[in-house]
């Protein structure tokens, strides 16, 4: 310890100050695979590397990548055939090179398509590639993509990108190590090492289809630390230099600090309390959920609880999206009226101030994930409030592999959960009467063959402006029911170098690293 | 060591009175006064809910110290099973019962006891009884041996011959002097117990909260350690006073059996 | 494990691309569809061949994850178990020589905390006095990437190692002062010294010898122990070794590698022990007989 200290005490010696030749970030977990399509749960270090046809900005608006323009009705890019399919054509920006040097073709779309589709890899996801019946490639910078029915995300198809075909023609892609720990891609940066259990390290192309002078920082080296407290105290004390997605109970710990500036961005997800109305039947009156709402001070808690760092929520989809409506129903704090909601509704408090009916007490579980502390105390602070209307809610804690499961089989009676919207504003997995587990995510298990009906019209509608007044109803329907009571926006928390330039935050899932081209330290 | 007794002493009987000598119930949450450090009202604080850290300390006492003690119970009463019919029996029962201990000897307790824990999802009383499987074999070993030397010197033989059944032989003649050595290895499973807990919180998989117990409170203080440290403090010491304690207790018994022989 | 709520494909559920039917086909694609006692004889049949599957995380086999972090598991025990001996043969050995005085005083009250102390609390305190307060130390992991100096990785080596010999040394000294103690006291030390014999021969030569072995067996059966399990310590200064690849499979439900670590660590602890006893022949000879 002494001969340590003896080391250390030459200064503080341990932190590498951020340049623009090496910026480290503090990373939350180890990815399985650098493959796009085998796991989506983290992109930050593929978005780096491996570049789709669009992606997303930071106003979560579809802008073309390796495509030119983003195809659409009005530019001739999108054909609604008469059989009531659709074909898309992308045009291929010229002279895009893979980091081996071979050229992107369109002959690289259509690989991606048929590995997708095979049965011999397993990505995680084949969602709207199964719709996909095939892929005419007329020449090597344009593909034509055709659908068997009209898909309104068709824009964000490929904004993973591509496989290479000529490394993994004819391969089994699932064991194909090489590529799924050193991926193939045009992006800025490649990778140069990856040391199990502690980082990745990327290292800028010399020739990046942007031009010479991009990307402007030499290397980039995501550092594994999967504990929170861990990762801050490194960004504290310098030895990491950027951390995405800060826990909010941790913004006060870096607000201060001169060398870090916090970025805020409005995030494309929402925290909520499900209700799960085929578990628990008295959720699926219409009053008791309106009472539930209007039990919880839901400004209180952002404003304590989460620092005021986040908005309140009061729907499914988010102000960043285009199809966002303000034109809804909202519930403030009022718990007299959610005792009148519950008293009309037939509950009346019992002996010991919980509510009952027909000899049913008012009194269920609420889980929610464990190791989060802002989510542990919301769901504490939930529990109260319910609990001053005569609603006894016992919370209870999963782990987050437990939880997963737990909803996707629908075995719980209220969760205190979230979720990340996608950027299309598809809502049909949420809420339509026919998705409830397995086959999608309506875990409410809410039924209403209006909105059913919207939300279907809504995904093959690919003219904006009817989509969008499709989609108002549907907010306004969802509002006026309750199905889950939506409590707050997940606004993101970036952590990075003051001397950081160019930062553009991004709601979605493509994360903080997709202009990381022009980031640069001054 | 009359000091780790009247600090033992003092604990449990705080533990015990808790709800009357808490000046607010342990989950009363106030949204206003969170995360206030140490003051006149709140002697050890407020914490991320406005719930006073004090009562939670108190009522946390009460889990800590049920959960080490009960699962001592039960680390000692399987041990001493399992030991006991060990050194009494002799033999080839002897050889596969030790082989077998010392089996469980060689897996690590902790990530084991964190892999039921995620399985079972424990309750508390279930938790005390997992802790307590996790710790039988220290006492066991510690049975068999007294008995075995028992056995050996004759004590058995003259008792059996006098006519006494074996459980009698059992309970009024090894038992009663194996007593201080099964003491002092329980006064250790106490004090294993109550880190154990603490450890299985401090991952999440101990005793959930809303319930207070030192190690989850622990588990939650981590989260704010360099803003609000009064709050990992406070059960810290306390953990770190009672384990003490205990051990002290226990190593009192032991140099007082060892001055004896 | 199967039994637990989750299990290596509910992580995929957070993904709102991810549809049923996807999950399905990776479920049949990982044979996590056949019966349960069908995949735990595939396992252990592959297992003893030296198979041990591929992890479910991340398709690689279970060897190369687990082989990839013994260095670093391999490296902090090395240094924690050499401090934590360094530091508890001479206070025991003190402590029993000098008994009741006030360096057995001052040791007993030390060790007595060092038994008792929570080992992750210790961390966090030096994290935040040495790291976050005063800056000396690297908060955690095992080098600062792209540095390759020796200086570096001791910095880092420090405060882990430090927790770990801390809480080693405690239990090992006060157990080495009692046997010491109880040999001190045999008849044939005191007649040694009867005899006029220096009395740190006595204690060098003779009663160290006899107290040693019960320590030896102490030292491996916790090094054993360590191996496998330095979890909190690891998990608390994220150090890339064992520990904190068994939390991350816990997390991730991957069964393969949490297996393979079980047994890895009992056969660990089993070779030891082994080790032990031969060491202990080898000290103190009337054991061998």
């Amino acid at each position: 310890m002494l001969a340590g200290a003896f080391a250390g005490c030459r200064g503080r010696a341990t932190a590498v100050p951020p340049s623009n030749d090496l910026l480290i970030v503090g990373y939350d977990r180890e990815p399985d695979t650098l493959n796009r399509f085998s796991t989506h749960i983290l992109e930050d270090i593929q978005t780096c590397v491996v570049e789709g046809l669009t992606t997303t900005d930071e106003q979560m608006r579809v802008v073309p990548l390796l495509a030119t323009d983003v195809p659409t009705i009005e530019n001739g890019g999108v054909r609604l055939r008469a059989d009531g399919g659709m074909d898309v054509t992308w045009k291929l920006r010229p002279g895009v090179t893979w980091h081996d040097g071979k050229p992107f073709t369109s002959a690289d779309v259509q690989f991606t398509v048929d590995a997708i589709n095979s049965p011999r890899y397993n990505p995680e996801s084949t969602d709207g590639f199964d719709r996909i019946t095939s892929v005419d490639t007329p020449d090597p910078l344009t593909a034509v993509v055709h659908y068997k029915e009209i898909y309104a995300p068709y824009d964000i198809q490929f904004i993973r990108g591509a496989l290479p075909k000529h490394v993994l023609e004819g391969r089994d892609i699932d064991r194909a190590q090489d590529y799924n720990r050193n991926p193939l891609g045009t992006g800025p940066y490649r990778v140069v090492e990856w040391k199990a259990g502690e980082y990745i390290l990327l290292e800028r192309v010399p020739h990046y289809w942007r031009g010479d002078q991009y990307p402007k920082i030499r290397r980039l080296l995501f550092k594994f630390i999967p504990n929170t407290n861990t990762r801050i105290n490194q960004l504290k004390s310098g030895e990491v230099h950027v951390v995405a997605l800060v826990p909010w109970d941790k913004y006060r710990e870096i607000s201060g600090l001169p060398s870090i500036v916090v970025a805020k961005t409005p995030g494309n997800a929402y925290e909520h309390v499900t209700l799960n109305e085929k578990q628990f039947p008295p959720f699926a009156d219409v009053r008791v959920r309106r009472a539930l709402i209007s039990a919880l001070d839901r400004q209180l808690f952002v404003r304590t609880i989460l620092d005021g760092l986040a908005p309140v929520a009061d729907g499914p989809i988010q102000p960043v999206s285009w199809a966002f409506s303000n034109r809804i129903i909202r519930y403030p704090f009022d718990p007299a009226k959610a005792r009148a909601l519950l008293d009309e509704a037939g509950w009346k408090p019992g002996a010991d101030g919980i509510r009952e009916k027909a000899g049913k007490r008012l009194a269920f579980t609420i889980i929610t994930q464990a190791g989060y502390a802002i989510r542990e105390d919301m769901a504490q602070a939930i529990e109260r409030e319910w609990r001053d209307v005569g609603v006894d809610a016992s919370v209870a804690l999963q782990d987050g592999t437990a939880i997963s499961s737990i909803w996707f089989e629908g075995r719980f009676d209220a969760m205190l959960h979230w979720w990340q919207m996608p950027s299309d504003p598809e809502l049909t997995t949420f809420f339509a009467a026919d998705r409830t587990p397995p086959a999608g995510r309506n875990i409410n298990y809410f039924r209403d063959d209006e909105l059913t009906r919207l939300l279907y019209a809504s995904d093959r509608t690919v003219d904006r402006t009817t989509r969008r007044a499709m989609l108002e109803r549907a907010q306004a329907i969802i509002s006026e029911a309750v199905p889950e009571i939506p409590l707050y926006n997940v606004t993101r928390l970036d952590a990075m170098p003051a001397g950081l330039a160019n930062f553009k935050g991004n709601p979605t899932n493509t994360g903080i690293f997709w202009n990381v081209h022009e980031w640069e330290i001054k | 060591m009359r000091l780790a007794a009247v600090v033992l002493a003092c604990l449990i009987a705080a533990a015990a009175a808790a709800p009357v000598v808490a000046p607010y119930a342990p989950d009363r949450i106030d949204l206003s006064i969170r995360r206030e450090p140490p003051s006149a009202t709140h002697w050890f604080g407020t914490d991320e809910l406005g719930r006073d850290v004090f009562a939670r300390v108190l009522y946390g006492a009460r889990v800590s110290l049920a959960v080490g003690l009960l699962s001592a119970v039960v680390a000692g009463a399987s041990g001493i099973a399992i030991g006991g019919v060990a050194g009494y029996a002799g033999g080839a029962v002897d050889a596969v019962l030790m082989r077998a201990t010392d089996g469980f000897l060689s897996v690590p307790r902790l990530p084991l006891l964190m892999i039921a824990a995620v399985v079972l999802q424990p309750s508390v009383p279930l938790l005390i009884v997992l802790i307590g499987l996790a710790g039988w074999m220290e006492t066991a070993r510690v049975v068999r041996a007294e008995f075995g030397a028992m056995r050996e010197l004759g004590f058995v033989e003259s008792a059996r011959a006098a006519g006494a059944g074996h459980v009698r032989v059992l309970t009024h003649h090894l038992l009663p002097n194996a007593a201080p050595a099964v003491a002092v290895s329980l006064t250790l499973a106490v004090a294993r117990g109550i880190l154990l807990e603490s450890a299985l919180s401090f991952f999440g998989v101990g005793v959930q909260p809303p319930q207070a117990s030192w190690g989850n409170m622990l588990y939650q203080a981590q989260a704010t350690l360099a803003t609000e440290p009064w709050l990992a403090i406070a059960p810290g010491v306390f953990i770190v006073m009672t384990t003490v304690a205990v051990n002290v207790a226990g190593d009192h018994l032991a140099s007082r059996r060892s001055s004896e022989r | 494990m199967h039994a637990a709520p989750g299990g290596p494909l509910a992580i995929y559920l957070t993904n709102p691309n991810v549809r049923p039917e996807d999950i399905e086909r990776l479920r049949r694609a990982l044979g996590l569809d056949r019966p349960l006692w069908q995949q735990y004889w595939s396992w252990l049949a592959g297992f003893l061949r030296g198979d041990w599957g591929y992890s479910f995380s991340d398709g690689r086999t279970v060897a190369s994850r687990i082989l990839e972090r013994v260095p670093a598991t391999l490296e902090l025990v090395g240094v924690s178990l050499a401090c934590a001996v360094a530091l508890a043969v001479p206070v025991g050995i003190w402590s029993a020589v000098r008994r009741g005085r006030w360096f057995d005083r001052a040791a007993t009250i030390a060790s007595m905390g060092g038994i008792s102390l929570p080992a992750f609390w210790l961390g966090l305190l030096l994290q935040v006095v040495f790291a976050i307060g005063l800056g000396w130390l690297p908060s955690s992991g095992r080098a600062t990437p792209g540095l390759n100096d020796f200086a570096d990785h001791l910095r880092h080596l420090v405060m882990p190692a430090s927790v770990l010999a801390v809480v080693l040394a405690s239990g090992w000294s006060r157990y080495l002062r009692g046997s010491m103690i109880d040999a001190l006291r045999q008849p044939f030390v005191v007649a040694t010294q009867a005899r006029g014999v220096p009395p740190a021969r006595v204690v060098l030569r003779h009663v160290l010898r006899n107290a040693l072995g019960p320590l030896v067996a102490m030292v491996t059966v916790d090094a054993a122990l360590l191996v496998s399990g330095a979890v909190v310590t690891e998990s608390v200064f994220a150090w890339p070794g064992l520990g904190s690849l068994f939390t991350e499979a816990l997390a991730r439900r991957d069964y393969t590698v949490l297996m393979a670590l079980l047994m890895l660590s009992s056969a660990a602890v089993i070779l030891f022990n082994i080790a032990a006893d031969v060491v202990h022949a080898a000290i103190d000879p009337r054991v061998a007989a």
